[in-house]
């Protein structure tokens, strides 16, 4: 019996394992190879030894991204993770038109980059300057996009918008698992409210919050999409993140080689990111 | 049940994916058989149009070869992609940029001089692709199809409505903005949002005031931009002061949407911009002239370079085919289309009648006063758009320059040493 | 089980918030639409201009949109590439998510898989592109068949995930019993874990649709020069560095939207009636 199982698994995960190594591991050693090289995309290539690595760590354009990057992906977690949970938790509630409400909040997540980059460019650009001459705020009366020290801000009002659609949905299926029946014991308890979902529900639904972070984490260190329609890194290269460095330099310019070492040190990153961050809410699961 | 019938699905799923694989290679394949098959693959989706008639006027009158040109969006990636398959198109269409220097370097590229065709391209832009070559070669690689040119758009309603003169230099062009100023209109709009346009006005400036081989200079070592580029970085600086409170705000939609509603007198950007203009306002009366950086009337040159060039690739097992597909693409007709769809300049002698928004720099290019965009040396991920963009906000010249210089040095290291080792040797390796 | 047919009155409160978030959303979208109606002279950057109603609601910009997208064509790629990877998502990924799920707490090599797994949800896609173009062309698969295969990699880690996650509020006794009666471990998963599985599978097939069906990039390093496109693909035809056309960019947007939100709908359905189940721990 116990054994019959184990060959099951093992029939299971073997194949797909197989499948995942030969189109993601494989390409990706390909990949560091290419980091000890001055590769340009194209053509012959020498070796260059560690250079590259040595490099990295004396760019301070690399650096820079590095900073925006993690100040964007810490904010951008946060009012994330806090919107869509309230969210979610109106959106199961007992209210008129659910589908409908649902429904309109996905949106975001659907409307393509060249739609969110022209609207909120113009938000930006055209339509809060001019509230903010309207209130008389000097910070608000010139375009968020134009300052070197607002407009990261500008990118996590714009990723926070087009994500919350997504954790949502995965909060609204983590809160299906809850019971009925624990809501009905607690509220015996006398638990409602704030009490409830702190004692109640939020404990049965970390596993959800787990991976809504570790999806967070994801999007936001490695934001592309919203950069290229808003910024493209500017002004004065204040927006440059990580990835947008990696496929600018490396795949539409002449530094493959050298961004494909950047890569690398960024994949070491955030690998360890996320499995400190698995370990201690995998340590939180237990507790509760 | 429902197991099984997860399992047939997935079976089921297979088969059809095996056989997606298996059409999939048998078409490639399959079609016109006999003929020799010629494929272009060209950079500027905006022509498609014009290269779908192209193909097949082609194909009409030839029956020994089959065309077919592909003008994907993102060319760029789609090239490199294919070049890492070594899946070489026979005949590449570029523009001459820093990637025309890379492909010549890495050797994907094949030694066109034997072309008769090319004996009709005009000498300034054969000297042009030259010099774009990292180090000197004994070949040619490129035949020069269309040059576009950058300068200075005006609208030429509101220029003769209140009778101001075309500047010839640059006092002329300073009390131009004060006199347009004076007049409550906004001399120019830029559209720095989009960063790349921070470079148009700085590349009509540059050509004027500093030596049109000086990124060439400085690889050899024997010139730096701190003072090749002084009086330039100076006078873009000064042009700022005539356009909107903060460039960095508008993105290159807002400034071509400001200029067809007549918001700015001028506008500082190439050619290519004129139909995103008129889609605006189609009624809009455009002309340019040539951006006006010298002190003295006759010190200044046309901001030209090639925007479309057609290459062989070393790869392409017919040349003599490629040959008369490029003999096709270089005759008076399809030149002249080509030039009537995108207000392009024609690199060939001959006499073709250009579109009215580059009336005012005729007497340039009749006179074959031009000189290359500096930003063709420039390569990409040093992002000198983004360094100009910063200097835009900080306006510290000497900051800017130096920054020029350093970064220089720091994305051209490979490129340096090629050029240096190469003088060591004494100009031939 | 206790499927309470409970007529608690309406939470008017949060209703009532609901419409007021909502308006962060409608408001881009009336953007979208406006725009999507008007003839690229309507255009202007002043916000009484942008704001305003087109001059008429002809609908001549979602015929071109269609015509200059190949409509019917890309939708049909797109819609090929999206179903055939969803699925095989559902299927690949709840197995390996089961296997992983079920023992990555006492096995150390589960657990090692896990984490090789989701960490390759880190790699950048920039590094991993011009190996897996020279990969694909060497396996003959630089094809929408190569491009779905690299798809159910892509997703893999997080689909994983979702779906070991998932697992742990489902409870071990469910299979116990099963197998008590005799039911191999395969039939079990088949029979009790996939098929309590349903809100999940929804929501993995909500979320992988979805960057599927907004994906450029892939298709376009891995199909270029096979002559197919995708909607997104075909709807880089909008837009070159030296001008987009809006008006028409925003119709096909509109209208690449519908389909996959009424994919969205139906799904949604999937999440709520998927607890039939009810007490799951």
């Amino acid at each position: 019996m116990k054994n019959e199982r184990k060959r099951t698994f093992l029939l299971i995960t073997i194949p797909i394992l197989a499948l995942f190594v030969c189109f993601n591991t494989i390409p990706l050693i390909r990949g560091v190879i290419y980091s000890f090289t001055n590769f340009k995309g194209f053509g012959t290539y020498d070796w260059v030894g560690l250079r590259n690595y040595m490099d990295l760590f004396t760019d301070s354009r690399v650096g820079g991204s590095y900073l925006f990057t993690f100040k964007l992906a810490i904010c951008a977690t946060i009012i994330t993770n806090v919107i869509s949970l309230i969210l979610a938790l109106g959106l199961n509630s007992k209210i008129r038109a659910k589908g409908f409400f649902r429904a309109a909040y996905f949106l975001p997540n659907v409307l393509g980059a060249l739609v969110v980059g022209y609207v909120f460019q113009y938000l930006f650009t055209y339509i809060l300057p001019a509230l903010g001459e309207m209130i008389g705020s000097e910070t608000l009366s010139s375009s968020l996009l134009s300052n070197e020290s607002t407009a990261w801000f500008a990118i996590v009002i714009v990723c926070c918008w087009q994500n919350i659609a997504m954790n949502t949905i995965i909060y609204i299926s983590g809160l299906q698992t809850v019971p009925e029946d624990v809501y009905e014991a607690g509220s015996l308890d006398g638990a409602t409210g704030w009490k409830q979902f702190r004692h109640l529900t939020f404990p049965l639904i970390i596993p959800f919050f787990t991976i809504n972070m570790v999806l967070c984490v994801k999007n936001f260190l490695m934001v592309f999409d919203q950069i290229m329609a808003m910024t493209q890194g500017g002004p004065a290269q204040s927006t440059e993140s990580i990835s947008f460095l990696i496929y600018n330099n490396g795949m539409k310019g002449g530094s493959f080689g050298y961004q494909s070492a950047n890569a690398v040190i960024f994949f070491i990153v955030i690998v360890a990111i996320s499995a400190a961050q698995m370990s201690i809410s995998s340590r939180k699961e237990e507790q509760l | 049940m429902r197991g099984k019938s997860a399992r047939y699905l997935s079976a089921a799923l297979v088969l059809v994916m095996t056989g997606g694989l298996m059409l999939s290679g048998c078409s490639g394949s399959g079609e016109s058989s006999g003929k020799t098959e010629i494929e272009i693959l060209q950079y500027k989706p905006e022509a498609a149009t014009y290269f779908d008639q192209v193909e097949e006027q082609f194909n009409a009158t030839h029956d020994d070869i089959h065309l077919t040109i592909d003008s994907p969006n993102d060319a760029s990636t789609i090239m490199r992609t294919r070049f890492i398959r070594e899946d070489y198109p026979d005949i590449i269409g570029i523009g001459g940029d820093i990637n025309y220097s890379y492909y010549v370097d890495a050797e994907i590229l094949a030694d066109v001089s034997d072309y008769e065709g090319m004996q009709n391209i005009k000498e300034s832009y054969i000297d042009i692709a030259e010099a774009l070559e990292i180090v000197p070669t004994d070949g040619t690689y490129i035949v020069p199809y269309v040059a576009n040119a950058a300068g200075i758009l005006y609208n030429r309603d509101m220029f003769e409505e209140h009778g101001w003169e075309i500047p010839t230099n640059w006092d002329e062009l300073m009390s131009l903005c004060e006199e347009i100023e004076a007049e409550g209109i906004l001399p120019f709009y830029f559209g720095f949002r989009d960063t790349w346009t921070c470079l148009a006005p700085w590349n009509g400036i540059a050509v004027d005031l500093a030596p049109a081989d000086l990124c060439k200079q400085v690889n050899k070592g024997e010139a730096n931009f701190t003072e090749g580029y002084a009086e330039a970085a100076e006078k873009y600086i000064q042009l700022m002061e005539y356009g909107p409170e903060d460039p960095v705000a508008y993105g290159y939609n807002d400034a071509c949407t400001a200029f067809a509603r007549g918001e700015s007198a001028m506008y500082p950007i190439g050619s290519y911009a004129v139909p995103q203009i008129l889609s605006v306002n189609p009624d809009m009366n455009i002309d340019s002239f040539v951006m006006p950086a010298s002190d003295s009337s006759d010190g200044n040159t046309l901001n030209s370079g090639i925007d479309l060039g057609f290459c062989v690739t070393a790869d392409c097992p017919n040349k003599e085919a490629a040959y008369e597909v490029l003999d096709f693409l270089l005759e008076d007709e399809n030149i002249q289309a080509y030039v009537d769809d995108q207000n392009a300049i024609p690199c060939r002698e001959g006499d073709f009648e250009l579109a009215p928004y580059v009336d005012g720099m005729t007497e340039y290019i009749e006179s074959g006063n031009m000189t290359d965009y500096q930003d063709h040396y420039y390569p990409s991920e040093m992002a000198a758009d983004a360094i100009l963009q910063t200097y835009v906000i900080d306006k510290d010249t000497d900051a800017f320059l130096a920054r020029f210089d350093k970064d220089w040095q720091r994305y051209n290291r490979d490129i340096i040493r090629e050029v240096q080792e190469y003088e060591e040797n004494g100009g031939n390796e | 089980m206790n499927k309470k047919v409970d007529k608690v009155k309406t939470n008017w409160p949060v209703v009532v918030l609901l419409i007021l978030g909502l308006s962060t959303i409608v408001f881009p979208l009336y953007m979208a639409v406006v725009i999507a109606f008007k003839q690229p002279s309507e255009m202007t950057n002043s916000i009484s201009g942008i704001l305003s109603l087109p001059e008429s609601w002809s609908l001549s910009n979602f015929a071109q949109a269609m015509e200059v997208t190949d409509f019917w064509r890309s939708l049909g790629n797109s819609v090929l590439i999206t179903v055939v990877t969803v699925v095989l998502s559902i299927l690949l990924h709840s197995m390996m998510g089961y296997a992983i799920g079920r023992n990555r707490a006492h096995s150390k090599f589960y657990k090692f898989v896990y984490l090789f797994i989701v960490s390759g949800m880190f790699v950048p896609f920039a590094i991993l592109m011009m190996p897996l173009a020279k990969q694909t062309a060497e396996l003959g698969l630089a094809n929408w068949a190569g491009v779905i295969i690299l798809y159910v990699v892509f997703y893999m880690p997080m689909n994983v995930l979702l779906y070991s996650g998932y697992l742990v509020n489902i409870p071990i006794a469910l299979e116990e019993a099963a197998r008590v009666d005799g039911a191999s471990t395969w039939r079990t998963y088949w029979k009790v874990i996939f098929p309590i599985m349903k809100p999940m599978h929804a929501t993995v097939a909500i979320i992988t649709a979805l960057a599927v069906w907004n994906d450029v990039m892939t298709p376009l390093v891995i199909m270029s020069g096979t002559g197919q496109n995708t909607l997104p693909l075909a709807q880089l035809n909008f837009q070159t560095q030296f001008g987009t056309n809006y008006n028409l960019a925003f119709a096909s947007y509109l209208l690449a939207l519908i389909p996959i939100l009424i994919f969205y709908v139906i799904c949604q359905k999937q999440i709520i009636n998927g607890v039939v189940n009810g007490a799951v721990k």
